[in-house]
């Protein structure tokens, strides 16, 4: 934040900008401000981060930076920002302007990094960046494989900017989109870019955004902007990312949407599960219209918008855009059984144009560069770049922002480090609950990501979830995770999706408890394809597609499960049992020790025994034996 | 208004604009089966059961007929092999949790449904949502569809006798496998539903005969709700036996005494 | 806030609480002007008050904004985050979103509920301890993770889990 950390050289007084050449006039009074040389310390304060400790490192290098030993001339500004994306190494600070990276940073270290690297220019060894299997370090951030791959769009202020304090935004460019918008566009000019752009939605259908605001701006009445930010896709955090990162970015966006399809009334329905990001939310939004630059009479031009925020009480289905608007009504969020779009007939039954975070986020640049620049990214079919929740078995988890069309070998192992533990890739789960496995890379070599090509292999690109899977995973587990989930989150008021998933779940805890019969597997698939067809919305048309999707790529896993009684992956505990391979076993004694029900027995240097009567299955001797001597049964 | 036409099973007919696919296949004779539909509610295409394929432009498309809105020139297969496979396994998965009813077991009959396949999941109930729906109609205020996920049931607010249920009867007649019931005990009628009261109301005791007779508490309510608030409510304190009764012998008092044929109740009756 | 066992009926599981009628009046009319579309976030308010939704403030909730009971009873059942039941005195989430999952999240909430004899959902008989379960926490690069009242515990195991109940149980 400016003031609280240069008090010398307080922000210029603010006023509401009174019109769009004012708000240029106060970004360039900010950055005449601006000391290039001032060191910053900038800290990511994701909720990846603050899990692993990054607020109490803030507030220790406020306390060291103020307290009385500060020796240096100028105060360096600490900077509390969105989540960077790399969530695997937090706490991160990056110190500028030498944009040094430094990873796991506690408590502990703030002195070291104050006294050394600030004041002496002396890098802390212990806290750099090495990458996974490499000696070298990697000093700066920009130089870090995990960056330097991605194509930061959506997510470029990240990082960058303080959420917190809106004219480090400004500074950074917000609200200059929207000035343009406003002042030398007409709204059919604003939707002949976006739908020139070809940026398609964010949130899993993949609808032409374009399209989607020139329906909506041909209705007549009252018009609504809604923004869903319900991110419920378990593995799936893009949304939260932008909003605890970005507000002013999401916000701009609907803004410059109100404007192009004629509505004066934003609604942004959040998850309550995500407190941090309504909070900066929140304050985004009130200092955004104490600037005049949300609110009425935007920057003078006579255009009103006010954005309301509405947090949704943790169900999955009100991601679906009727049952959204359901519970906007502060009603139950089924879907609407209506063939009726909601551009014509939405919230409070009027013409609404909802998009995701992500979308909105997209509009800025898209105003301010041009369709045909964004178009420049990514493929014919889908243009643009794509954020996704990289996690699961993979080196480097977090977010990560690439062009569409980019080989998934690549998101996993140029971007992501590959597979951690020796252990072999065995595929990538995308689009979340109604999504699907891409068994790569040996039943599919690679596959390039976009709308079309994720359908055609049976998945979906959803929201961005993927979810990497090595030989380890059971499929059959994996689906009845996600069946199991929307079981729970299902609202179930339609037959084919209740009852079907109902009986899913039933078929395939038996399958994994061992108790599957011969024709399971051909009934899954009869029931899968019946729920994909008959349900009522979105969820239940795709609620089989795990299952599908595995049944398609995974066959022989569903057979030994049900004809052999075993789970190849060794999840199931049922169907496996370890033994210790007495070819391999050095001895060392290492699984012996880690075993915590004391089931191994064998002296040093020579082959161990696992007591079967003993042993819980709990894979710990599994994950650590150094020769994979410990075998799947 | 505009009209289209429809190839309806391979038969060229026209239908009205906005037109539901179930209200024309009624008009040509064409039966599509149905759960959760009802005349006097808004469809809610809950059940699925009258799903069927309609082809606007290139490919076909499984949509409900209840509510699926013609609007454009079409054709509509209303009982093609995979639509006949879906409501098969529809009736099989939900005879699963209603095996007595009669009205699915006739389903059951008519579409060879193998009820071997799934295990029963006992619990009476098809969650058609019709009695919530016709409650909502009439009152609002006692039965709705509570419950996270599939877990989704009908109940009343904390699962408690509601003391706002009016004792119309609508949710018992409509319940379309005959699973609610509704009996009037000890001066207070009751619904039971999953086997427990769900709503008690106090019947009022007719001041002529002394017997309990069907609740008026509300009538005029419902009444105004319906727009016929013009139309007096019946009198509360007399049970529509002994009113009608009293009405005739006031009338039969007042035509036949002077011809001197009116003597007891019993010949009134009879006239 | 304290609770005794209600003596209103037999087999009646209900606590009785206070109800601060002014306070339900200052968020149910003041924040939020008596709209019924607010009712998710009245109830939300209501349930940050007392840890759970009680039934004589949904009840009065009903009555404010005329909307029936059986109607905010199902939104309230409908919803995850609402609760019926009174919360313990700590509050702990098991994140089972894919990440965590994947990291065995499903064995810690078995390990809890075997240790502390109760499901997800539920509450302790001392009302000590509430146990949930959250779908995602979106901190998927520490997984599995543990939220105990609002605090997050990244790569969480059975062991801190363990360290966490004996402390409670000490209590």
């Amino acid at each position: 934040m400016i003031e609280a950390t240069q008090p010398s050289n307080s922000p210029p007084v603010v006023t509401k900008m009174i019109n769009p050449a004012a708000l240029e006039l106060y970004r360039q009074e900010l950055q005449s401000r601006q000391d290039p040389d001032a060191p910053v310390v900038i800290v990511c304060c994701g909720t990846g981060c603050q899990a692993a400790g990054s607020v109490e490192v803030v507030d220790k290098f406020k306390e060291v930076l103020t307290g009385t030993g500060w020796s240096g001339k100028v105060v360096p500004m600490i900077k509390p920002t969105g989540c960077h994306g790399f969530c695997s190494r937090g706490p991160l600070v990056i110190i500028q302007p030498q944009d040094l990276f430094y990873q796991r940073v506690t408590v502990d270290d703030v002195e070291d990094i104050v006294n050394k690297t600030i004041l002496n220019n002396e890098v802390i060894k212990k806290l750099q960046y090495k990458p996974a299997n490499s000696k070298e370090v990697i000093p700066k951030a920009g130089d870090i494989p995990y960056y330097a791959k991605q194509t930061r769009l959506v997510l470029k202020n990240i990082g960058k900017v303080d959420p917190t304090e809106i004219n480090d935004s400004i500074l950074h460019g917000s609200y200059s989109a929207l000035a343009k918008a406003l002042t030398r566009m007409t709204p059919e000019q604003v939707i002949d870019e976006v739908a020139n752009s070809k940026l398609r939605g964010r949130g899993g259908a993949g609808f032409p955004t374009g399209l989607k605001w020139e329906s909506c701006a041909k209705q007549e009445g009252t018009r609504f902007v809604i923004c869903n930010a319900d991110e419920g896709d378990p593995g799936a955090f893009m949304d939260r990312s932008l909003l605890e990162g970005d507000p002013h970015s999401v916000l701009e966006g609907m803004a410059i949407c109100a404007y192009a399809v004629g509505s004066n009334r934003g609604y942004m329905y959040v998850r309550a599960e995500y407190p941090l990001a309504v909070k900066t939310l929140t304050s985004a939004i009130r200092q955004a219209e104490a600037l005049g630059l949300l609110g009425e009479n935007i920057m003078g031009t006579g255009f009103d918008f006010k954005v309301t925020i509405s947090t949704g009480a943790g169900a999955f289905i009100c991601g679906e855009s009727s049952a959204l608007m359901a519970s906007l009504e502060g009603k139950v969020g089924r879907p609407r059984p209506k063939y009726i779009r909601s551009v014509e007939k939405g919230f409070r039954d009027s013409p609404s144009n909802l998009n995701n975070v992500e979308t909105y986020a997209n509009i800025p640049d898209i105003v301010n560069r041009g369709g045909d620049w964004y178009k420049s990214y990514g493929t014919e079919r889908s243009a643009g770049t794509k954020v996704f929740a990289l996690t699961g078995n993979v080196y480097n988890i977090g977010l990560v922002e690439v062009p569409m069309g980019i080989s998934l070998m690549e998101i996993v192992y140029g971007i992501g480090g590959g597979v951690p533990n020796k252990r072999a890739l065995k595929g990538v789960q995308t689009g979340g609950p109604s999504g699907g496995c891409i068994p790569i890379p040996h039943k599919i070599p690679d596959i390039n990501v976009g709308y079309g090509k994720l359908a055609e292999a049976g998945s979906i690109m959803g929201s961005g979830g993927m979810i990497v899977m090595d030989e380890d995973t059971c499929m059959i587990e994996v689906s009845r995770y996600f069946v199991n989930f929307l079981v729970e989150e299902s609202c179930g008021q339609c037959t084919p999706c209740r009852e079907g998933l109902i009986r899913m779940r039933e078929i395939l805890n038996r399958i994994t408890q061992g108790e599957g019969r011969e024709g399971d597997v051909e009934l899954l698939d009869e029931i899968g394809r019946f729920t994909n067809n008959f349900s009522l919305c979105g969820l239940g048309t795709s609620a089989a597609n795990p299952v599908l999707s595995t049944i398609r790529y995974f066959r022989e896993e569903y057979d030994a499960h049900i004809r052999d009684k075993k789970c190849p992956a060794g999840v199931c505990k049922p169907l496996f049992h370890y033994e210790i391979d007495p070819e391999t076993c050095t001895g060392c004694g290492l699984c012996k020790s880690k075993c915590p029900v004391k089931a191994i027995a064998g002296e040093k240097k020579k082959t161990h025994v696992i007591d079967q009567s003993l042993c819980i299955k709990c894979m710990e001797c599994y994950k650590n034996c150094k020769f994979r001597s410990v075998k799947i049964m | 208004m505009k009209v289209l036409n429809i190839v309806l099973n391979g038969k060229a007919v026209t239908a009205k604009a906005g037109q539901t696919i179930l209200e024309l296949a009624r008009e040509n004779g064409v039966f599509i089966p149905t759960l959760c539909d009802s005349p006097a509610l808004e469809a809610a295409a809950m059940c699925r059961l009258c799903t069927v394929q309609v082809i606007e432009g290139k490919w076909p498309k499984f949509v409900t007929a209840c509510n699926f809105p013609l609007r454009r020139d079409a054709e509509v297969v209303t009982d093609s092999p995979e639509v006949r496979h879906g409501r098969k396994l529809i009736i099989e998965l939900l005879m699963a949790r209603c095996p007595t009813s009669p009205e699915l077991q006739r389903l059951a009959a008519d579409y060879n449904c193998d009820l071997e396949r799934f295990s029963p999941l006992n619990d009476d109930c098809v969650v058609c949502g019709l009695c919530t729906r016709a409650c909502e109609a009439v009152t609002g205020r006692t039965l709705s569809l509570a419950g996270r996920g599939t877990a989704i049931h009908v109940d009343t607010a904390f699962q408690k006798a509601s003391t706002f249920c009016i004792g119309c009867g609508a949710c018992v007649q409509i319940c379309p496998v005959k699973k609610i019931a509704m009996e009037d005990v000890d001066g207070e009628r009751r619904i039971i539903l999953h086997g427990k009261i769900a709503s008690r109301v106090q019947l009022p005791k007719c001041t002529s005969c002394g017997k309990y007779f069907g609740p008026v508490i509300d009538l005029k309510q419902v009444m105004e709700r319906m727009g016929e608030h013009l139309i007096p409510p019946p009198n509360a304190a007399v049970c529509p036996d002994c009113s009608r009764r009293n009405l005739a012998l006031k009338l039969g008092k007042r035509y036949f005494e002077q011809y001197g044929v009116f003597e007891d109740e019993g010949q009134a009756d009879a006239g | 806030m304290s609770g005794t066992a209600c003596a209103c009926r037999e087999n009646c599981n209900e606590i009785e609480i206070e109800i601060d009628y002014n306070l339900l009046d200052r968020i149910i009319r003041d924040d939020y002007g008596g709209n019924k579309e607010a009712m998710i976030m009245m109830m939300q308010a209501i349930q940050r008050v007392y840890r759970f939704l009680p039934e004589a403030a949904v009840k009065y909730l009903s009555q404010v904004i005329e909307v029936p009971l059986t109607k905010i009873y199902e939104v309230a059942t409908f919803y995850a985050s609402f609760s019926l039941e009174p919360k313990g005195k700590y509050i702990l989430s098991v994140c089972t979103g894919t990440a965590c999952h994947l990291r065995g999240s499903g064995g810690m909430v078995e390990h809890i509920s075997k240790r502390m004899g109760i499901t997800p959902g539920r509450t302790t008989p001392d009302m000590k301890l509430t146990l949930e379960t959250v779908n995602c926490v979106g901190a998927c690069a520490v997984a599995p993770v543990v939220v105990i009242d609002e605090k997050y515990y990244p790569k969480a195991d059975i062991a801190t889990l363990n360290d966490f109940m004996d402390r409670l149980n000490a209590e």
